[in-house]
């Protein structure tokens, strides 16, 4: 613990922590290697959770993210949804054939969050691969880090399946190493 | 970079707070090092009981409050809940804990992040809704991560002391403490009143501080949650549900005094929404205010 979260503690202030997308594009390579030795196929769609703020700015900066992925839509063919869950999280989920189309879009609308000055409400980006059981690899932008979440029944998770995505994919992947960060995420819309 | 609103006038305030307390703290050490009172043992006594204290206070308040640990699987909903607000926080997660009890209430305890545990009353997550729930562990979450259990426990370490003096003269004369070689023994008289005197001014600054440490803990939860509104509908809930049942309930938390034996540190580890004491129209007074600044500056 450093001297100044040390200091903030002490005087009660809170700083968030800011997102890092330095490893978001991880994934493009990765889910090369998925589909090849894993025989794993990266589905059409990804998503992106995030906190909706009370500001205006807020407001402004979502309807930018509407306006742009528009925008870029016309070029790529990536079409969108908005939703927002039962624990009041915004949701943008992309649909898009191309892999590399739809994790420049998830890199758009983080991006754009980050440039507006919400990107320390940012939850996580979501990619998900295979047909029938899905396997989803979620970014953690606070950690700048991905771990693996393969849902099971009843809201248990295969975790066997999980360690040993995590060792063949652990040279490609900057994967987090604490497992205890590897939180699931229930009723990912996608 | 996020610029959120900042509460410079309250971090002074808490600053101040605590060089006060420190400046008294010293003073009393002097006094007695000048005297010669042989305080070494008394030290020790102290520093045990609130290492005991420290290491032991989730399990004692839990214990205490009849709080329940839940597994993730027993409450998935609450825990994911949770889990969101410590991935935007970029904190570890504490574990979480219920108590079988109508009155809506919170409260956190633990001495490190990963030790601490958040328990909610069932009154609570009947009462509340979503984005009220998520408000109210946001502001115990911030507890946790402002290390409050420690900072009071710190705090109120030359306190219990003094009491402690205090009470040991009244109970032998000056018994117990004996003076050291060289001492001025004739100055023995004055010790009770000083050490009286420290533990009051002390106790007051202790209590002053974990107001300041409330009204941090509500703007680290509008920080985190982004929502400051929903914390001030959660308190305002609370408060009007509490305004029609007898108070003797919430104050089974002084319970707790006859346990710790020490008033002065007995609320440290458990930072209940309403036992310390901000007035809840305060509170709201000063989201009120965060969200004008949210208004005027965004982020």
């Amino acid at each position: 613990m450093g001297l100044r979260e040390t200091l903030d503690a002490v005087l009660g202030a809170t700083r968030l922590p800011k997102s890092n997308l330095d490893k978001l594009f991880a994934i493009s390579t990765a889910s090369i290697t998925m589909q090849s030795e894993l025989d794993l196929k990266p589905a059409p769609a990804a998503g992106i959770c995030f906190k909706p703020v009370e500001s205006s700015r807020f407001d402004a900066a979502k309807n930018e993210i509407g306006e742009l992925l528009r925008f870029s839509s016309k070029e790529s063919g990536t079409t969108f949804r908005i939703e927002t869950d039962e624990y009041r999280f915004i949701w943008v989920i992309l649909t898009d054939p191309d892999f590399e189309d739809l994790v420049a879009g998830i890199h758009l609308v983080s991006l754009t969050l980050i440039e507006k000055g919400f990107g320390a409400y940012l939850l996580c980006a979501i990619f998900r691969f295979g047909n029938g059981k899905p396997v989803y690899w979620i970014y953690n932008f606070k950690q700048g880090r991905y771990y693996p979440f393969i849902p099971a029944a009843d809201k248990t998770r295969d975790n066997a399946s999980e360690f040993r995505i995590r060792s063949r994919m652990e040279k490609e992947l900057p994967i987090e190493n604490d497992v205890e960060r590897w939180y699931p995420l229930w009723g990912i819309p996608l | 970079m996020v610029r959120w609103p900042h509460d410079l006038g309250l971090q002074i305030r808490m600053a101040g707070t605590l060089f006060l307390l420190a400046l008294v703290y010293f003073v009393f050490i002097a006094v007695l090092a000048y005297i010669g009172v042989e305080t070494l043992l008394l030290l020790v006594i102290v520093t045990i009981i609130l290492l005991l204290q420290y290491f032991f206070s989730d399990k004692i308040t839990l214990w205490s409050m009849g709080a329940r640990q839940v597994s993730e699987q027993e409450e998935p909903h609450l825990y994911e809940t949770l889990t969101r607000l410590c991935t935007i926080a970029g904190i570890p997660r504490p574990r979480l804990a219920i108590v079988d009890n109508n009155i809506p209430n919170a409260f956190a305890t633990g001495r490190n992040q990963k030790n601490s545990v958040i328990a909610v009353t069932s009154g609570l997550r009947t009462m509340l809704n979503q984005e009220e729930l998520e408000a109210v562990l946001a502001h115990e979450l911030s507890h946790v991560r402002n290390r409050d259990v420690m900072v009071i426990t710190l705090a109120s370490f030359i306190s219990t002391a003094a009491w402690f003096i205090f009470r040991s003269f009244l109970i032998s004369g000056t018994g117990q403490l004996r003076g050291g070689r060289g001492g001025r023994q004739n100055l023995l008289f004055i010790i009770p009143l000083i050490a009286a005197a420290v533990w009051i001014i002390s106790f007051l600054l202790i209590k002053a501080l974990s107001r300041y440490r409330e009204f941090a803990a509500d703007r680290g939860s509008a920080v985190l949650t982004g929502q400051p509104s929903h914390l001030a509908s959660a308190l305002m809930k609370i408060s009007g549900l509490m305004a029609r049942v007898p108070t003797n309930d919430l104050r089974k938390v002084e319970g707790m005094n006859a346990f710790f034996i020490i008033p002065a540190i007995s609320g440290s580890s458990i930072f209940n929404l309403f036992s310390t004491h901000p007035t809840v129209e305060q509170r709201l007074a000063a989201l009120e205010q965060i969200e004008q600044e949210l208004g005027r500056h965004g982020t």
